[in-house]
């Protein structure tokens, strides 16, 4: 399969895809119900020019949608995860640990923490399915 | 003017003396405070083969120098003596407010001396202080004495008491000093010193203002902090989930012990005993220490059919570790029971639960059966004997007499391969963090100046990565399952999490402001003017002054080990397939700390620390 744009229509739906195929997701992701932005702040200086809205929604082990929104929406969401471009991209490649990242205050979460810490291997779960995806991004 | 080193008092127990000494400025300059100070005001006084629990064994109970200002976390204090569990150095802070008022009180550190003839206690009413009969204490349960004392010294201006129960009057070896019924002088055994002083509590009033060397300063420097500490995820975590949240967490990453360090994984006990699960069924308020922006305590309620327990403290990440997954127990409520009969009966719960856990393991192996064990079934999660076992310990009664002196001494008793499944290091039951999952971690336990301790330094901190200190020379991401670049790693950290223990400040606080708000706060409270190599060296200072202690109580590089079940590797979970590679981390760590192959401070490193005096005392080990 050819390369994918990070957050694209294609890539997203790839995202969502792979994720309903993934029974370790649907495990610990049992139970879980809320919608999250993640909010992927500009950083022109590696090609990400502005800010840009990911929205997962996620339902008792169901990917029920991934796609990209409007800051409005993302506004709205139940969890909302905040950070600069780069922090994204070492999550998205697998050099941080997106838990590690919120801890450190490198990804800032909004949102009911308890209820993430619930969940907390079915982030991991849902991060590490989107690992496996050939991204192209645009730092690179 | 600076608010350190005001006042420190020595009391006799046995002629009923209460002296004020002075306490020379070279050592306020070097060791600052709490155990730090402590450990060098001991070199002083006592002899290190001094009989931990005989009347020549000194405790001494200090404050740090930020201690009643409103400095976030700054306010805890820390109990020090020779360790009857150990045999060696001991320590162990507590937080509430007991620290805070007695430096409010303008006492900045307590030496106790000798045994009272008759139950006693100390009453420090701001300046004032006084030995008090406690005939009628002796015997109660700590909430009970507790209440009592609160009762008796109600006022105008409230009281923190710390008081001992039981197990601290009768010597078990890891009885505790409960303070307020939330908070706990646990670790090492401090509360059977306490009960072998015939001392039953110690109460105090303090009403006092600090005084500040930089007024302006301190006010920056604490609304920074603050600030910092709001934004923090680590205050967010504690506050939201408590520090229960290393369940879940830890189940992930290979953190979590299980059946006494036997299994890798098991994903129904977070789903049972983890921090969520708590917030959602028995916590119901968080609160907060002195001056604490976080509030990570739990109160909490149970309303089980079997297990009833009014709103009070809940268990803590670590005692839902030795009372759940260390026994098998999924049973929330009797977890927390046994936390709340620990704690009215004055008794650590990590060594408890832990020598519990190696006593399952023995009932399993045979090496017990239940006849030895007065009749409990210590099945793999029995709760319920569990928590019958807790008062045969506290007051030594049958078998329980055998387990207060903690799972190292059992061990050597049960002899037929027993240590094969005993888990401690220098004596001291591990606390729940696997060395396999995070092979600093491993190390940290090895080195450690009072045994097994994760809170002698910053390394879980730093390794399961919750916090990154740069300045510090610290790397972002440690990969927890890997011994590379690790010997560094829990070198600085040490040195870090000693001046935590120094300063008596909250780790968790630390962790949330980082070293620079710290730093800032300190210099504006005493007027030292550190930075951040100062800090440093005087962390490193203390780390080598403990182990000179050590040394001189008879530690050796023999014992700089880890147990043989934290040594075999998992077959599943975050730690699978790996173990710390023991032999590589301590041949590092000595090069790095300036050990000599016998586990000796070199006289290089002595001198660099200003620690030449110890020089000749080494020599003779």
């Amino acid at each position: 399969m050819a390369q994918l744009d990070v957050f694209s229509e294609e890539w997203c739906k790839l995202w969502k895809d792979m994720l309903n195929e993934n029974a370790v997701f649907a495990k610990y992701n049992k139970g879980w119900e809320g919608d999250l932005a993640g909010v992927v702040q500009a950083d022109p200086d590696n090609n990400f020019p502005e800010e840009q809205y990911l929205y997962l929604h996620f339902h008792d082990g169901s990917a029920i949608d991934v796609k990209m929104i409007t800051k409005e929406e993302a506004q709205k969401c139940k969890f909302i995860m905040t950070g600069p471009y780069m922090r994204w991209y070492q999550v998205a490649k697998g050099d941080l640990d997106a838990v590690k990242a919120m801890m450190q205050g490198k990804l800032k979460l909004k949102g009911n923490l308890p209820y993430v810490v619930k969940y907390v291997k079915g982030v991991q779960e849902s991060i590490k399915t989107m690992q496996g995806i050939d991204t192209n991004f645009p730092n690179e | 003017m600076s608010s350190i080193f005001s006042r420190f008092v020595e009391i006799d127990l046995v002629d009923k003396r209460v002296t004020d000494f002075k306490v020379s400025p070279d050592y306020i300059r070097d060791y600052i405070g709490g155990a730090s100070l402590a450990a060098r005001l001991y070199l002083d006084i006592a002899d290190p083969g001094v009989d931990p629990l005989s009347a020549d064994n000194p405790l001494f109970v200090m404050c740090g120098p930020m201690g009643g200002t409103n400095f976030p976390g700054s306010s805890r204090f820390v109990m020090c003596a020779k360790s009857p569990l150990t045999g060696i150095w001991g320590e162990s802070s507590s937080g509430g407010s007991l620290g805070a008022y007695l430096k409010k009180a303008g006492i900045d550190g307590l030496v106790i001396r000798g045994k009272a003839v008759a139950p006693c206690y100390l009453f420090i009413d701001d300046g004032k202080i006084d030995i008090l009969d406690a005939a009628d204490l002796w015997g109660l349960e700590t909430y009970s004495a507790i209440d009592h004392l609160r009762e008796i010294h109600a006022g105008e201006k409230k009281v923190s008491v710390a008081s001992i129960g039981p197990a601290g009057e009768n010597g078990v070896k890891f009885a505790s000093v409960c303070n307020d019924k939330a908070h706990h002088v646990g670790r090492t055994g401090m509360g059977a010193v306490m009960g072998q002083k015939n001392m039953k509590a110690l109460v105090v009033r303090g009403s006092g203002k600090v005084p500040l060397a930089d007024e302006a300063g301190y006010k920056q420097a604490r609304k920074n902090t603050l600030e910092t500490a709001k934004e923090s995820m680590i205050t967010m975590s504690f506050n939201q989930v408590g520090t229960a949240a290393a369940m879940e967490m830890g189940m992930m990453t290979g953190d979590v012990p299980i059946k006494n360090w036997s299994v890798g994984l098991d994903d129904t006990i977070p789903e049972a005993i983890g921090g969520s699960v708590m917030v959602e069924t028995i916590v119901k308020k968080r609160k907060a220490c002195f001056a604490c922006p976080i509030a990570c305590k739990p109160e909490v309620v149970i309303e089980s059919q079997k297990y009833v327990m009014d709103r009070g403290p809940g268990p803590e990440y670590e005692t839902c570790g030795t009372f759940g997954s260390m026994l098998m127990n999924l049973d929330l409520a009797g977890l927390s029971k046994a936390n709340e009969r620990c704690n009215q009966l004055g008794m650590d719960t990590i060594s408890c639960g832990a020598t519990i856990a190696f006593i399952m393991e023995a009932y399993e192996k045979g090496l017990l059966t239940q006849e030895k064990l007065d009749g409990l079934d210590l099945s793999w999660g029995n709760i319920d004997a569990t928590i019958e076992l807790l008062d045969n310990i506290a007051y030594r009664r049958g078998f329980g007499d055998k387990a207060a002196e903690g799972s190292a001494d059992l061990a050597a008793n049960l002899g037929n391969g027993a240590d094969e499944f005993l888990v401690t290091v220098k004596g001291l039951e591990l606390p729940m963090h696997d060395p396999r999952g995070f092979h600093g971690m491993g190390l940290a336990y090895m080195m450690s100046t009072r045994g097994a301790c994760h809170l002698q330094h910053s390394c879980q901190a730093v390794e399961q990565g919750m916090v990154a200190w740069d300045d510090a020379g610290l790397e972002e991401d440690y990969e927890g399952p890997s011994s590379d670049g690790k010997a560094e790693m829990v070198f600085i950290t040490e040195n870090i999490g000693q001046m935590a223990n120094t300063l008596c400040t909250c780790h968790f606080v630390h962790w949330a402001i980082g070293m620079e708000n710290l730093i800032d706060g300190f210099n504006a409270v005493t007027g030292l003017g550190y930075n951040l190599d100062a800090f440093m060296k005087a962390g490193a200072r203390a780390w080598v002054l403990k182990r000179s202690i050590g040394n001189l109580m008879g530690i050796t590089a023999e014992d700089d080990r880890l147990p043989a079940r934290v040594l075999t590797p998992l077959e599943d979970g975050g730690s699978e397939g790996t173990i710390p590679d023991m032999s590589l981390l301590k041949r590092e760590y000595y090069q790095l700390r300036g050990l000599n192959e016998n586990g000796i401070p070199s006289a290089e490193l002595l001198d660099s620390l200003d620690l030449g005096f110890l020089k000749e005392r080494l020599q003779a080990v």
